[in-house]
């Protein structure tokens, strides 16, 4: 198909213009196209143009109604309140991801197209994890043994014995 | 003088080695972090962010070792020297524009780079001439790792390391390759390499990263979504789709010298000649006709010249570089005027 404006080179560009409320489409060549500012530096232009408050204005706009039912509260350590943010776009401090936390799920998942990590983790966030691990292990062997005895005293020997044996394989692992 | 400060002469990124270096000018994975227990960038004061800028400055203590870094508090710096660092990438231009404490720390080869209390308390950055995605990466490990066992980044166990801006959260990492597709525009296909790149969730963007305008033909191309996928991932996805553009660069760039081998000639010759000859010069000018002449080198048009004088004249036409080398402040015209001479002085050599 030829260009609809030279009628010369082969139309590489469909473009749709709505103005007015009224859409037009033309079938273009790339150097009309460049002529009348559709490439890819324009399209770089409105993208530069489009900033996260703007986005924030409209992927939050069907569930206005949802969440003004119970904002947010204000982060209390850098006071940053929920409709800052959203004018904003940036948060204050590694809090805010707490308190505004119910909502930051459909946020992410907008942008992202998923709102769990699955990345790297820092070394103190291991060693944090595994000494939990380990912590709620301990508790769940001291919770045993007290049952164990109990169940010794009780001389509910069957029970005992799938303790002890629930207990091995606690060991074991 | 400022440019003696630096080893090499133009710096990492536009070195011209490595994989595929025609068309991939260089490589950059850059990743965001923040501390746990400060404000973050956006809202923190003077007192809050000269601590950051304290804290980073002792955990880089760990790095010395192996690697020979300059640290640079910016307040410190004229303007002239902070356009330098910016066109030589290694800070950017929201780091170079705001106040307060803020710090650079980058190494001799100008490879890796740390910016202190840019929106995020630290963006790490390693960049690598050529197509050498996985080599920054596998330096960058190296490099966080180090730089984790000194301080505590804000993390969370649902949405990863926490940004001030949600569209870094999760990884944090950013992973960009700089192109150089002159065919392409010319062709009018660079629209279909777009098109492409926002299905697979890949961005285009300028010269200068987020928010910039692509010129001379320079685009970066990087990840969009940072949570959700792992950094391996991420870096997987762009390395799919790179040999296809590449290669259809390279198509295009032979239908052109086959089909249209004379007009291509003349476009690059017509840019030798005004660069050889002007005696007043707009950077868009200058930048335009130094992307057809590397394309006129790497096609072997213009036999007699170098990529390496080509790069040369990308970053000294720069106006941060032009006051650099001037040793004063220029105003716009004098500026063209020196960008003009310093071209027709390295084509001459």
């Amino acid at each position: 198909m030829l260009c609809e404006k030279c009628q010369q080179n082969e139309a590489t560009v469909h473009l749709t213009d709505i103005a007015n409320l009224k859409k037009r489409e033309y079938r273009l060549c790339s150097e009309c196209a460049r002529i009348h500012g559709v490439s890819i530096q324009a399209q770089l232009q409105k993208f530069k143009s489009l900033t996260l408050p703007d986005f924030f204005a409209h992927h939050f706009h069907e569930s206005d109604t949802e969440q003004a039912e119970s904002p947010p509260e204000s982060c209390p350590r850098c006071k940053m309140s929920y409709s800052q943010f959203r004018r904003d776009g940036k948060f204050g401090c590694s809090h805010d991801f707490t308190v505004f936390r119910s909502t930051l799920e459909e946020l992410f998942k907008k942008i992202h197209d998923s709102s769990q990590h699955i990345g790297r983790t820092p070394s103190c966030f291991r060693e944090w994890s595994e000494d939990q691990e380990e912590d709620s292990h301990q508790v769940q062997l001291d919770e045993l043994r007290e049952e164990l005895k109990r169940a010794v005293r009780g001389e509910q020997y069957e029970k005992a014995a799938e303790i002890r044996d629930q207990m091995r394989l606690m060991g074991r692992n | 003088m400022y440019l003696g400060d630096f080893k090499e002469p133009v710096g990492e990124w536009l070195r011209g080695e490595g994989s595929e270096a025609d068309l991939v000018i260089s490589s950059r994975v850059r990743l965001a972090r923040n501390l746990t227990d400060v404000p973050f960038t956006t809202v923190a004061n003077d007192r809050q962010r000269a601590e950051v800028a304290d804290r980073i400055q002792d955990s880089l203590d760990t790095l010395r070792p192996g690697l020979s870094l300059k640290i640079q508090h910016l307040e410190e710096l004229d303007d002239v020297e902070k356009l330098v660092l910016v066109e030589r990438h290694l800070i950017s231009r929201e780091l170079a524009m705001a106040s307060g404490p803020r710090v650079v720390a980058h190494d001799e080869t100008e490879s890796f780079s740390l910016m202190g209390n840019e929106e995020d308390h630290l963006r790490l950055q390693v960049v690598k001439s050529g197509y050498r995605l996985e080599e920054a990466w596998q330096q960058m490990d190296h490099l966080e790792k180090a730089i984790d066992s000194e301080l505590q980044f804000a993390f969370d166990k649902k949405f990863g390391y926490l940004t001030a801006c949600p569209t870094n959260v999760g990884t944090g990492l950013r992973a960009s390759v700089m192109l150089h597709l002159p065919a392409m525009m010319i062709t009018g296909k660079i629209e279909e390499v777009n098109r492409a790149a926002t299905k697979l969730h890949l961005a285009i963007r300028g010269l200068f990263g987020e928010g910039t305008e692509a010129q001379g033909d320079f685009f970066q191309i990087s990840n969009q979504r940072t949570l959700g996928e792992t950094e391996e991932k991420i870096l997987q996805n762009i390395a799919e789709v790179l040999p296809k553009i590449l290669s259809y660069e390279r198509t295009l760039r032979g239908q052109l010298f086959e089909q249209r081998k004379e007009w291509t000639e003349d476009r690059v010759g017509r840019a030798f000649g005004i660069l050889s000859h002007a005696r007043v010069i707009q950077s868009k000018e200058a930048l335009d006709h130094l992307s057809l002449m590397r394309l006129g080198v790497s096609m072997g048009i213009l036999q007699d010249l170098t990529m390496d004088q080509v790069n040369r004249m990308f970053l000294y036409s720069q106006p941060g570089h032009l006051q650099a080398i001037d040793g004063q402040e220029l105003s716009p015209a004098e500026r063209d005027l020196k960008r003009a001479d310093l071209l027709r002085k390295i084509l001459s050599e």
